[in-house]
């Protein structure tokens, strides 16, 4: 009896509380010379670390426009900037629900992608649904971009990119052959996939390809078996551990690839730290580095923006910060191009945009990903990370083919 | 004699709402929420409504094996799995040569047929068994099948995943994830009044009794797995095309099992009102905490939660005197009798 009266209560209760908490973010009408982005990004979750180095990246860029550039120009008005953030927690109902009420209910006029790629596919088909914009500084799977958005704009390059620059660069150091493994979850597997493209074009055999699941602790099968085959040339495709696994598999296995590309590990400092001189002549993709030399109207040189960030937040910026930051630079040079918050000029605005920014130059094609920036290969030579490629941004010549284990 | 004749016409009274009195509310509840659409409401509004009824509904299946029945599931997102995986397969692969790519309404039923298939395949073996061997067995399950769906590459896109047609239509997943909702839990409803549902708490009260009074308990058992698994199945393969994107990590999620336990467990395990009451209230609670303590949220979440079980085992209705309640410490006291 007494439980019968109760559920109403309750119901009604939680119904009240949740309705009120839905009107909590009503903004005065009178605020009319801010634009208001949105962002869910990871906060906790598997994504944190990512994640604060995209806010941070996000935040830069921010405070630069209010503080010191003054706000956006839009026609004769300047426009504050306002980021509405929200955790996302890494999750992709969480991710769905926060974007949708960005856009229903914070009323943004322009959204900044979470970060990962999965994440984005979920956010992106959302914002595709209303019509509303979102840039990305780092979402690189080749499948975010087949899906006929009109609405997503990536700067990053396409995974399937990633060795392009590389491989070009060991063909015409003599390589002849390719072994690749890769981790089996979408980013590698795009990775993979476009190696596997590259080596063909460049002229190279490939001998064997093989997939190992996610949190892997043992390559050393998949090594052997490589080993046997003798290549000159083996790609890794899969997170930070991965690398460091494939490194210490084929040196206890005295396994000699004359060059080993390797994505995500070697373009970390930790990478160096972790496994000291068998780092060396190891190469790996980067999409961006301090000591490339790129230049643009805002933030100056890359190495310019890297004293900046080092400045602001006290630790040297990832490529995912570079990355957010130069996202939201191109959503702010497309709204003042277009000269209107209108999504549709602006969307004309971004598909028109033929630029170059400290991160590198940017001209999206009809899918909205990048076209125009290559990736760039860095080698790790004593101890130091170098730009091996591109050639136009390079710093020293690769090496090639690297010494055997013993030597080091 | 008057004084008797009285409490006589009270009992019935009392007894006429406790019998009816739920099934109301929840009928003016969901005329309500069928209604709801027509007052001014954003889409945020609409989906997060969805996501409570999908709570709901996965919490009620959930309940039916795990609370009801008294066997722990420890896996049961694998049936969601499974749901969302043949929804993706059929409606981007066309897997069989002969078939072209299923419609949502054509793949629907399908997975939810594929869900109760798998479910009475592993259910026929390990409900036999008494104690925690089931628990074990779909835990065991649930994480063999990701892997499974991980080497299945050529179907099921690997660890790459599937993308669905991005055709999001709030209003339609509303009304769909409402009318599955409505569909599963007042057939819990009527089921915990039946003889089958009798039956169930019996096997949950005492399995041996039971069996000596003649239920054929693993007929009973398997039954209710294979309804809880369906309509799992059903609510996984709308949440693939609600979300558009499937990969094994994020449909094969642990915490999707806990928070059915958890809503469950909230509300009151074994209970019909429970899981729905236990999902509003879960969900109102993480998104009051969710809005104002953004750093802290999973903490202050995790918090409450602690409290939750640590002062209310037996959930809110449990508390408020609903006897077909039962606390999680009874249900793994009772593996060690099951022996």
């Amino acid at each position: 009896m007494k439980s019968l009266f109760s559920i109403p209560i309750l119901l009604t209760l939680a119904v009240v509380l949740a309705g009120c908490n839905s009107n909590i973010s009503e903004k005065s009408a009178d605020d009319v010379q801010t634009i208001r982005l949105g962002a869910a990004v990871s906060e906790t979750g598997k994504f944190a670390r990512e994640g604060k180095d995209t806010r941070q990246g996000y935040n830069l860029w921010r405070d630069w426009v209010n503080e010191e550039y003054g706000g956006i120009k839009v026609g004769d008005r300047r426009y504050q900037v306002e980021i509405v953030y929200y955790d996302d927690e890494g999750k992709p109902d969480t991710t769905a629900r926060l974007v949708e009420k960005l856009i229903t209910e914070d009323k943004v006029n322009f959204l900044l992608a979470p970060y990962s790629s999965g994440l984005t596919k979920s956010a992106s088909a959302i914002s595709e649904k209303y019509g509303a914009i979102m840039v990305s500084g780092g979402a690189a799977a080749d499948s975010l971009f087949t899906r006929g958005f009109k609405n997503l704009f990536s700067i990053s390059p396409p995974a399937s990119n990633y060795t392009e620059s590389t491989l070009k660069a060991l063909s015409e150091a003599g390589a002849k052959t390719v072994v690749i493994a890769y981790e089996d979850t979408p980013f590698p597997t795009n990775v993979a996939e476009g190696a596997k493209k590259w080596a063909q074009k460049y002229g190279m055999k490939l001998l064997a390809t093989e997939s190992y699941p996610k949190d892997v602790a043992d390559v050393s099968a998949i090594m052997s078996k490589f080993k046997a085959l003798n290549p000159d040339v083996f790609v890794g495709g899969g997170h930070f551990n991965d690398a460091l696994l494939f490194v210490r598999s084929a040196k206890e296995l005295n396994f000699n690839p004359k060059a080993m590309v390797i994505t995500v590990g070697p373009s970390n400092p930790k990478f160096v730290s972790e496994i000291g001189a068998d780092a060396n002549y190891i190469f790996g993709p980067t999409k961006w580095e301090r000591t490339m030399k790129y230049k643009g109207k805002y933030f100056g040189t890359t190495s310019e923006y890297a004293d900046r960030y080092q400045a602001k937040w006290g630790e040297a910026p990832p490529y995912q910060a570079a990355g957010a930051t130069a996202g939201a630079l191109v959503l702010h040079l497309a709204i003042e191009k277009a000269g209107s918050l209108e999504p549709d000029a602006v969307r004309q605005a971004m598909g028109e945009l033929n630029v170059v920014t400290f991160y590198g130059p940017i001209n999206f094609d009809e899918t909205g990903k990048n076209t125009a920036k290559p990736m760039g290969s860095i080698q790790i030579q004593n101890g130091k990370i170098q730009l091996v490629a591109p050639k136009d941004t390079a710093v020293t010549q690769n090496i090639y083919p690297a010494t055997k284990w013993k030597e080091r | 004699m008057k004084l008797h004749k009285n409490s006589k016409k009270q009992t019935e009274k009392k007894s006429f709402l406790k019998k009816w009195g739920g099934l109301i509310l929840w009928i003016l509840l969901l005329g309500f929420l069928a209604l709801y659409p027509y007052t001014k409401v954003s889409g945020i509004q609409l989906f997060s409504a969805t996501q409570v009824f999908m709570l709901v509904t996965l919490a009620s299946n959930w309940n039916l094996i795990g609370g009801m029945t008294g066997y722990i599931d420890f896996g049961h997102t694998v049936f969601f799995g499974v749901g969302a995986y043949m929804m993706g397969i059929l409606v981007t692969q066309a897997p069989l040569a002969f078939a072209p790519r299923l419609s949502f309404w054509q793949a629907l039923p399908i997975a939810g047929l594929v869900a109760l298939l798998l479910a009475v395949s592993l259910g026929w073996v390990t409900l036999r068994l008494k104690g925690s061997y089931f628990s074990i067995a779909m835990l065991g399950t649930f994480a063999a099948t990701r892997e499974i769906v991980r080497i299945l590459r050529p179907l099921t896109g690997g660890g790459a995943g599937l993308d669905l047609p991005p055709v999001l239509n709030r209003l339609g997943e509303y009304y769909f994830m409402l009318a599955v909702m409505a569909i599963v839990v007042s057939s819990i409803w009527w089921i915990r009044r039946s003889d089958f549902g009798l039956s169930l708490l019996a096997i949950r009260e005492d399995e041996i009794g039971a069996e000596m009074r003649g239920i054929n308990t693993t007929l009973h058992k398997l039954v209710a797995l294979a309804i809880a698994a369906f309509f799992t199945g059903i609510t996984g393969a709308f949440w693939a095309w609600q979300n558009t994107y499937i990969d094994p990590d994020v449909v094969f999620l642990e915490s999707r099992t806990v928070e059915m336990v958890m809503t469950s467990m909230l509300g009151g395990l074994g209970t019909v009102w429970g899981p729905p009451l236990g999902a509003v209230v879960l969900y109102s609670i993480q998104n009051i905490v969710w809005s104002n303590l953004l750093n802290y949220h999973l903490l202050a979440l995790g918090i409450l939660l602690i409290f939750l079980v640590l002062f209310m085992p037996e959930g809110i209705l449990g508390k408020l005197g609903d006897r077909s309640s039962i606390s999680a410490i009874r249900l793994i006291q009772r593996w060690q009798k099951r022996r």
